[in-house]
């Protein structure tokens, strides 16, 4: 396990001197694409790296950000708790399971997304962004005011494909509702670089040729990262893995790091199915 | 008599409402019933993509309820098929471009001239979905044999059966060896959260993800297992009783996993 | 698609000769073509009146209930159809029965000449082919709703100025729309007018003008020029590769054949009732009405 550490004093929150955090929105139209994995583990990563980071979700009725921090038994209120003003910021955000410096503002499970004021949410990561170096903001899917309301409050925005020609379009038509305010950065999620070799999947260069955007990371397809959806432990938290290793990438890259431009993983073989071959076993 | 109006939904996004509502309504068609598919997610309409009839869009569905063109004018009928039609959804519009009253109205009117009416519901519970599943008499929700899913599908079963309406259920995308090896829920786990009745169970296939890119159901594909599993799916629908395959665990932990379900 | 659905390429449903018109179903399925042939008509109702018919069928043998309706629709448009033409057995016994008379086929391989030439002028694909009878019933719905004046799209927004504290407002010609960027997805631009994108214009992206379409880019989404009717707007694009194009009434969607080959400037224009898609290089055979010379 890492040790994390808080970054240097002047982070602090509270204090003068404080910068005023980044306020990113993951979205994508689309359900299913992994917003919500890319903000588990995006933020993950960044508190790995000694930032100090808040994990809003916006998906009110149907939360879902907390179950992939592992989260989902530790949660005592949520968001409209604190944009009613039942409970304070404070003891609302739970801290995540490593380290202390990651923190989660869970959704209301039981209640509806219009029954979040703009201005209000607005104010709400505003006040955030004084406290925490980042604030990602996991939107849900659609394009209706739940979106609207994510969007609201951020000043930058990661949008999130998966190589399908249906997301893809859902994609482009988020990006144009963003507008002007943003410069959105890509993630493509889910490639399946064996697929997009025998030409039954778009690959990199196909998507973003609609999109036209710049690429901020690929992540690979691997059944591993359902079973730590299901488990609540990011892959970010094993930067070993080729996933976990992605995200730290990305991370990087937000950070304003200059990590050579990514590139969709190779169909690399694994030592198993490389012995298999040699076997004369069936390659996977 | 008019036509069963079902909506298919899910909560969570992207587990496969919009593949579902086409090869469902593809394999009805093939069985010899009069099938109209309606989109229901404005403003991000896939059906017609997946049905590969985006070319053949003259009129969507916010024009029909506008009332700048006739129903029939803007069924798309798929050629593939004897009585397969589709109305396509708006792409530059909102969700609030049309009213639960004049989707109601649509609906009503298209299953005047179906055996079956499905309603492809867009993600999540505003508007979109709201108006959805005002239209429609009976619910298909569909999830995978995931947490997250799970938890949305049952916001959503929660929502419809405060209306009453019937609702069945599919699980996508199962994967029978990661259920064996205890990294993917099974299908009793589901039904359990649930407690609804299971119309299928459809496994995981890599072929969907290219068959979808290129507007082709999977169910067009006569070597492909998804074909029969659909076909017993619609059978159950229509009434039939049909038994599940049933994949005995041979991998005892020392405890029995339950029969894994398939089909 | 069945071989007998298939129309022969590059031959019109409705053309004028020398001595009258011809309606040609051969190779057409009769019912979608009688479908294609009243959109047509009505586009242009009292332009044929007089004129006398004569309807060739190729292989096909119209049944007498089809024939009736083949008549009964020419005469509603003041079209007088006055004998059958073609090579199938029992259509000679058919007209006489019904009180047409017959004429000789055009030999099949006069036919077969005009079709290849017309062939080499026009791109068009099979889908294309089909979607204009699928089209005929939304083709006769934009047309009656032109000629009850109203436009055949939503309403273009019309820029007008502030009204001035003068009497009479001052209403502002159609220009041209200009906009320098890549048109994303669900977005629409609609003007009074010629449109001119500098991008691309992306799937699920839609182009209404009034007049022509310029897209300096990739036009991969829905162009319609001449949106209230003028037959002579024109769609270029540096690579044409929409979705669908519509010209006035006019519809047509491209074949699913992937483009292999860089895309080069094309223009799409209407002509016979259907749209064609030149490269740009045969701009100068364009003259102003935009037929070929």
């Amino acid at each position: 396990m890492h040790q994390l550490q808080s970054e240097s004093p002047q982070a602090q929150p509270g204090t003068a001197a404080a910068k005023l955090g980044r306020a990113i929105v993951l979205t994508s139209g689309k359900g299913g694409v992994g917003k919500t994995t890319t903000t588990a583990n995006l933020g993950t990563a960044l508190a790995i790296r000694g930032a100090r980071v808040v994990l809003v979700d916006a998906d009110i009725g149907l939360r879902n950000l907390d179950i992939l921090l592992g989260l989902e038994s530790r949660i005592k209120h949520h968001l409209l708790d604190v944009l009613e003003e039942r409970v304070s910021l404070d003891d609302a955000l739970v801290p995540g399971k490593h380290g202390d410096n990651l923190f989660l503002l869970a959704a209301a499970q039981s209640r509806e997304k219009d029954e979040v004021e703009t201005a209000k949410m607005q104010a709400l990561i505003a006040s955030l962004r004084e406290r925490f170096d980042y604030v990602l903001i996991d939107c849900p899917a659609g394009i209706e005011l739940g979106f609207r309301n994510a969007v609201a409050g951020a000043d930058e925005a990661i949008v999130v494909c998966t190589p399908e020609v249906s997301a893809v379009r859902d994609v482009d038509r988020v990006v144009g509702l963003l507008g002007n305010r943003f410069r959105p950065q890509l993630v493509i999620n889910r490639l399946r670089p064996q697929l997009v070799k025998k030409g039954k999947m778009l690959s990199v260069e196909d998507v973003n040729a609609i999109l036209r955007l710049p690429l901020l990371g690929v992540i690979a397809d691997e059944p591993a990262i359902v079973v730590t959806t299901n488990k609540g432990e990011p892959l970010a938290l094993h930067k070993e893995t080729q996933t976990g290793a992605a995200y730290h990438a990305i991370a990087a890259r937000v950070a304003g790091e200059d990590v050579p431009a990514p590139m969709p993983p190779a169909a690399r073989t694994s030592l198993i199915e490389r012995i298999g071959t040699l076997l004369g076993g069936k390659r996977a | 008599m008019s036509g069963r109006r079902i909506v298919v939904t899910s909560g969570k996004g992207g587990v496969g409402k919009t593949t579902t509502t086409a090869n469902l309504g593809a394999t009805l068609a093939k069985r010899g019933k009069r099938v109209i598919l309606i989109d229901a997610d404005i403003g991000l309409r896939n059906l017609d993509l997946v049905l590969g009839l985006e070319k053949r869009i003259v009129f969507d569905l916010v024009e029909v309820a506008e009332g700048r063109c006739q129903l029939r004018q803007a069924l798309i009928k798929d050629k593939r098929f004897e009585s397969l039609s589709i109305l396509p959804a708006a792409q530059t519009r909102e969700k609030d471009a049309i009213t639960a009253a004049q989707f109601t109205a649509i609906v009503e009117l298209a299953a005047d001239q179906a055996d079956y009416v499905l309603v492809d519901c867009p993600a999540g519970i505003e508007t979109g979905f709201r108006n959805a599943v005002a239209g429609a008499s009976e619910a298909i929700v569909v999830t995978t044999p995931e947490v997250s899913a799970i938890r949305d599908a049952d916001r959503v079963v929660g929502k419809i059966a405060q209306e009453g309406k019937p609702i069945r259920l599919i699980v996508n995308r199962l994967r029978p060896e990661m259920v064996r090896s205890g990294d993917m829920l099974s299908v009793d786990d589901v039904c359990e959260v649930l407690s609804i009745e299971l119309l299928g169970v459809v496994p995981d296939d890599e072929e969907i993800i290219d068959t979808t890119n290129r507007g082709e159901p999977v169910v067009l594909d006569e070597t492909n297992r998804l074909r029969a599993i659909y076909d017993k799916i619609a059978r159950r629908l229509e009434g039939e009783i049909v038994p599940f395959t049933n994949f005995e665990n041979q991998n005892l932990f020392g405890r029995l996993f339950g029969a894994l379900k398939v089909g | 698609m069945p071989t007998a659905l298939r129309a022969e390429r590059g031959v019109t449903l409705l053309r004028g000769r020398r001595d009258g018109l011809e309606v040609t179903l051969a190779g057409r399925d009769v019912a979608d073509a009688l479908i294609e042939l009243e959109a047509r008509l009505a586009e242009q109702p009292s332009f044929y009146r007089g004129a006398s018919a004569v309807a060739s069928f190729g292989e096909v043998l119209p049944s007498p209930q089809q024939l009736g309706q083949l008549s009964d629709l020419l005469a509603s448009a003041g079209i007088e159809l006055r004998a059958l033409s073609g090579r199938a057995e029992g259509l000679e016994a058919l007209a006489r029965a019904e009180g047409f008379g017959v004429e000789a086929p055009r030999s099949a391989d006069l036919e077969r000449r005009r079709a290849r030439r017309e062939q080499a002028e026009v791109r068009l694909s099979e889908a294309a082919t089909s979607l204009v009878a699928d089209f005929a019933g939304a083709r006769s719905d934009i047309a009656q709703r032109r000629r009850r004046g109203e436009a055949s799209v939503p309403r273009p927004r019309v820029e007008t100025p502030e009204p001035s504290r003068q009497l009479h407002v001052v209403e502002a010609p159609p220009g041209t729309l200009y906009q320098a960027a890549t048109l994303r997805g669900g977005q629409a631009l609609h003007h009074t007018g010629n449109i001119v994108v500098v991008g691309d214009v992306n799937p699920g992206a839609e182009l209404v003008a009034t007049g022509d379409i310029l897209v300096f880019g990739r036009l991969a989404g829905i162009a319609h020029a001449g949106a209230r009717g003028d037959e002579s707007a024109r769609i270029y694009a540096v690579d044409l590769a929409a979705t669908q194009l519509r010209i006035a009434t006019f519809i047509a969607a491209e074949g699913d054949a992937k483009r292999k080959t860089r895309a080069t400037p094309e223009v799409a224009v209407a002509r016979d009732g259907r749209i064609a898609i030149l490269p740009l290089d045969h701009l100068a055979d364009l003259n102003g009405s935009g037929a070929l010379a």
